[in-house]
């Protein structure tokens, strides 16, 4: 099975070609600007040095979230439009659980992204990845209780973090067999509201 | 030569919107998906809320349009798509599409301007006519524009505060009219008269505009009348402010077809729908013989057609962009 891997949620992006979980092509780096305008280029870049073109793809896995609202919105964007004119399913993936396949030595991974003014999107892991505490929009400080016997995995929350490492095979192949999803359903998942739509329901 | 088919697409404010068009003239078939309702409840347009549902709807609308076509993408000359301006968050995702679906299919990709595409909405009702002045006239834009030929742009004069949109929708705001403001004080207007003293807004020999006098005017004057305990005529006040607004843009566009020695002048934007500046243009040039263009009403809105018959003038002369396409909020007509 050959897969296309698009994760625009956080700054670092990753791109990557697979057959089966074997990465035959990859971008993954920090880009601060105009991922928008990248992506295409990266991908196109990408299948120029392997032996076949992004029509051969057979699955699109997408981190659809949550992150960067408008990183999300990049690659949800390009993975249901492709998926649509391909003809092809889209397996949407947790940014969370992807952070999560970074290795630790201790018994809970808590994967993290800054969401400002204390809070953070976060789950906890353990190390077969089974969710402890599903991937949500939280206080940071509810995460303490797993602190003592868990490892924070995040490129922006600055307490005790590791740096991650995230496995794309890994995590491809912990979703390989999942179900994909038509590409008109294929949507983020911000596990936030807009401001103005918090502001509704409190005024409500 | 061979028909041109320009798949367009739009999503610069909160309208996903996605055209087939043929040759820049003839509407094959156009989906608009308009989120006014959504926004209608926060009072005016919420850019994020704008952003989510463009993600939501973009392939929808693209499958639909091409349906309604009885089109594939193989039929598809180009895809033409607006860069800019507009909010940010909602023009990436018609951008990003557009940039995807050029690569899939191996089609040129055309970038087109926000207001070409207001102004070549023109070219659906009958062809265009060169030399011509453009009066664009909408919630960001207040120009005059010279176009010696097909997509040269000469800007003359423009808006030195707000946009004539803008004024109408603070007007609306200030008198209690509710959201979307603009048509309904055009609507009111009609049922009223010109009662109220309001200042003419910027009459000087440029071809700039003003229209932050005039609102503070009309703010000034709802208070004051409130403080006095006097209600205030909406119809009145409406059909005073839409007077003063409509004069004032009707003369500086008459000068300049008079100083430009033009014979054609087209209307365009979704402030190109009122009634008072579609009459008043007519009645004026009727008198002086020149040709008048206004869009049909559905044009006059954000719509992906106006982008598909602009971006085949923007194809034919060659105008092309690369798979790094970039969003812009801001940026000049050229």
């Amino acid at each position: 099975m050959k897969s296309l891997f698009i994760d625009t949620s956080t700054f670092f992006m990753n791109i990557s070609v697979l057959e089966d979980k074997e990465v035959l092509a990859s971008f993954h780096e920090e880009v601060h600007m105009d991922m928008a305008s990248k992506i295409i280029p990266i991908i196109e870049e990408l299948f120029l040095n392997l032996p076949f073109t992004i029509h051969d793809i057979d699955k699109i896995f997408v981190v659809n979230g949550p992150g960067s609202f408008t990183g999300v919105r990049v690659g949800v964007t390009v993975a249901k439009t492709m998926a649509w004119a391909l003809k092809k399913t889209i397996v949407p993936l947790s940014s969370l659980e992807f952070l999560a396949t970074t290795p630790v030595d201790t018994k809970y991974v808590i994967p993290a992204i800054d969401a400002r003014r204390g809070y953070v999107y976060a789950g906890v892991y353990d190390r077969s990845m089974t969710v402890i505490l599903k991937n949500q929009y939280m206080p940071y400080d509810e995460l303490k209780s797993y602190l003592a016997e868990g490892t924070v995995v995040s490129y922006d929350v600055l307490e005790g973090k590791t740096t991650p490492h995230p496995d794309v095979s890994k995590i491809i192949e912990l979703h390989k067999d999942d179900n994909g999803v038509n590409p008109h359903q294929l949507n983020p998942n911000y596990l936030k509201l807009t401001e103005a739509e918090e502001k509704k329901t409190k005024e409500e | 030569m061979n028909d041109v088919f320009i798949l367009g697409i739009e999503s610069s404010c909160d309208e996903t919107s996605v055209s087939i068009v043929k040759n820049g003239e003839e509407e094959i078939a156009t989906v608009v998906l308009s989120q006014m309702d959504t926004h209608a409840s926060y009072g005016g347009v919420v850019p994020e809320i704008a952003s989510r549902m463009h993600v939501e709807n973009i392939t929808m609308v693209i499958e639909e349009c091409l349906t309604k076509a009885s089109m594939t993408m193989e039929d598809i000359t180009a895809i033409a798509v607006t860069y800019g301006p507009g909010l940010i968050g909602s023009l990436l995702v018609g951008v990003t599409a557009a940039s995807t679906l050029a690569y899939i299919y191996q089609k040129p990709l055309v970038p087109v301007h926000h207001i070409a595409g207001h102004i070549y909405a023109n070219n659906l009702e009958r062809k265009m006519e060169f030399p011509l002045i453009a009066l664009v006239v909408s919630g960001g834009h207040t120009d005059l524009i010279y176009m010696k030929e097909n997509y040269s742009f000469e800007k003359i004069g423009g808006t030195l505060d707000d946009a004539v949109g803008e004024a109408y929708d603070k007007v609306a705001r200030v008198a209690s009219i509710p959201y979307p403001g603009g048509p309904l004080v055009d609507k009111l207007s009609q049922q009223g008269k010109d009662t109220y003293k309001l200042p003419t807004p910027l009459d000087d020999d440029s071809y700039n505009f003003s229209f932050s006098g005039l609102k503070s005017a009309v703010i000034n004057l709802v208070h004051n009348e409130e403080q006095r305990g006097n209600e205030v005529s909406k119809e009145d006040l409406a059909c005073s402010f839409q007077t003063r607004v409509v004069d004032i843009l009707s003369k500086k566009t008459m000068r300049a077809i008079d100083q430009y020695q033009v014979h054609n002048l087209i209307v365009a934007g979704g402030v190109a729908a009122n009634s008072g500046i579609r009459s008043k243009l007519k009645e004026l040039c009727d008198q002086s013989g020149v040709n008048l263009t206004v869009p049909s009403l559905k044009y006059c809105t954000d719509n992906a057609t106006m982008i598909a018959a602009a971006g085949y003038f923007a194809y034919t002369m060659g105008r092309r962009a690369g798979y790094d396409l970039k969003a812009k909020a801001t940026d000049p007509l050229h």
